[in-house]
């Protein structure tokens, strides 16, 4: 509630009669008291704008339709340029059914006739209140759409923000990474992370569900993950220590499914720890491939505690590993067919196989091209290492 | 997807029929956690009838075991189609909630 120096409503009077004022202090004197109405008055138009661009609170313009300088019609015109969340109610002589219906055409939102009735004055007064405040909670439900709106679109910019988009120059090997978001924020992401003695650690983790709390639970993971990647050298003892890290507060039963390995040039051994990821896929030279075995993991952020295997593959010159999410292989196209790992595989049958960028681009375009007309539910993401030739 | 409710006793199985990703995963949490009253000692999922699933669909799956675990409900899955089975397992999930081959074996075990 309000009191008598900030009333809920203020209602601005415009009349040349200078009686009005008295008029209505007088007849309106319990409202003022309580605090529900103020009012500021004006004598004809001209004062009533200077009134409004001073004082941007005013609900209501109640107005006279004769006054000198300018009349409540031309008013009634010029008042949106002023305020926009207002609405205007004119004060008429009884039967002047040409200026209402002017009135009315130019945005007034009732009337009243002369000589004013009180209560007949209070009754619109107050339905005109009530149909702008429906207005006003109207519009900051509005607002509030377009704001989750844009916070989908901060949270799609941080996505696509914290992924790698250089990547190491390492003797010996090369790796790409990209990834494209569905319509709704999702939660992949992929890592490249640069280790001692000249070791890469590759990451590629799904998020389980979608929008905003996935996004934000992708960022905790990511960062926990890099963090644990450049403390620890075993694989399985960093998903081991996000996991227990995440589980620590997760009331959602939110989880991520992460691919994390360690891959050192110089010896050409991948050593990975799989956390509930698709298992990435082993291109040869000939065009053969498989999958990297699963490693009795668990996907991260299920259970608190729980230890995590690890498995090592020495890879040869001109292999491909392609780590992905299952945006790839579970992509659908319009009548609801899987794009499938074997489609990936076919991909790569004729040697030799790509550059790592060529590898990503190939997959990620032929999931495209593959689902067509279909919308894309999940992030396609898409990370590649490939070895030198001898 | 649809979840159609039975009660053995003080078992309760619900069947699920159809996909569960994350457009309808949040109407599958609906349905399963208001199926499961407080008069039940076990709980069997039976995804015989479900052809696909999406890790939103596994999320609600791991909060109502979750949500089980804390009350001393036991929760089972049973009757898993070839690609539900592999999701099951590449997630490892197959590691932390019981699955059966058929609602038989669940329901002998839940007994």
């Amino acid at each position: 509630m309000g009191d008598r120096d900030h009333p809920d409503y203020k209602i601005l009077v415009v009349d040349d009669e200078p009686d009005l004022e008295r008029l209505v202090r007088q007849r309106m004197r319990r409202h003022i008291r309580k605090g529900k109405y103020g009012f500021e008055f004006a004598g004809n138009g001209v004062e009533a704008l200077e009134v409004l661009r001073e004082k941007k609170d005013i609900d209501i313009v109640l107005s006279d339709i004769n006054m000198p300088k300018m009349d409540g019609l031309t008013l009634l015109q010029q008042i949106p340029e002023v305020n926009s969340d207002l609405r205007s109610v004119i004060v008429s002589a009884y039967g002047d059914m040409e200026n209402i219906r002017t009135a009315m055409n130019r945005g007034a939102f009732d009337f009243v006739t002369k000589p004013i009735d009180f209560t007949d004055l209070e009754v619109t007064i107050e339905r005109t209140l009530r149909h702008l405040d429906e207005w006003r909670a109207a519009l900051a439900s509005r607002d509030k759409l377009v704001a989750i709106q844009n916070e989908l679109d901060v949270a799609t910019k941080i996505q696509q923000s914290i992924l790698p988009d250089t990547f190491p120059h390492v003797d010996g090997c090369e790796v790409y990474g990209c990834m494209h978001a569905a319509r709704n924020v999702g939660g992949d992401f992929f890592d490249v992370i640069n280790l001692n003695a000249g070791r890469i650690g590759l990451a590629v983790a799904d998020v389980s569900d979608k929008g905003v709390p996935a996004a934000l639970f992708m960022m905790s993971s990511r960062t926990l993950l890099k963090g644990a990647a450049i403390g620890v050298e075993d694989p399985s003892t960093v998903l081991r220590e996000v996991n227990d890290l995440l589980n620590e507060t997760n009331d959602a039963a939110m989880f991520v499914t992460v691919f994390y390995g360690v891959y050192d040039p110089s010896t050409r051994v991948l050593t990975f720890s799989n956390g509930g990821h698709n298992p990435p896929l082993v291109v040869h030279p000939d065009g053969s491939s498989e999958e990297l075995e699963l490693t009795g993991g668990l996907a991260l952020g299920a259970i608190p505690g729980f230890e995590y295997g690890q498995a090592s593959v020495r890879l040869s010159p001109g292999d491909l590993v392609i780590f992905f999410t299952d945006g790839v292989t579970e992509a659908i196209d319009v009548s609801n067919e899987e794009f499938g790992l074997e489609s990936v595989q076919d991909l790569f049958r004729e040697p030799p196989t790509p550059t790592a960028r060529e590898a990503a681009e190939m997959i990620l375009r032929a999931v495209k091209d593959f689902a067509g007309e279909a919308p894309q539910f999940d992030d396609l993401t898409c990370m590649t290492l490939r070895v030198a030739d001898e | 997807m649809n979840v159609q409710v039975e009660h053995h006793d003080k078992v309760l199985v619900a069947r699920v029929e159809g996909r569960v990703d994350s457009s309808n995963s949040q109407d599958f949490e609906r349905q399963l956690q208001g199926a499961i009253g407080e008069d039940v000692n076990a709980v069997v999922i039976d995804l015989g009838q479900l052809a696909y699933i999406s890790s939103a669909g596994l999320r609600v799956v791991l909060l109502v075991a979750k949500t089980l675990g804390q009350r001393n409900v036991s929760i089972s899955l049973c009757a898993l189609s070839d690609p539900v089975q592999s999701v099951f397992e590449i997630s490892g999930f197959n590691r932390i909630i019981q699955i059966y081959d058929t609602q038989a074996d669940a329901l002998a075990a839940a007994g």
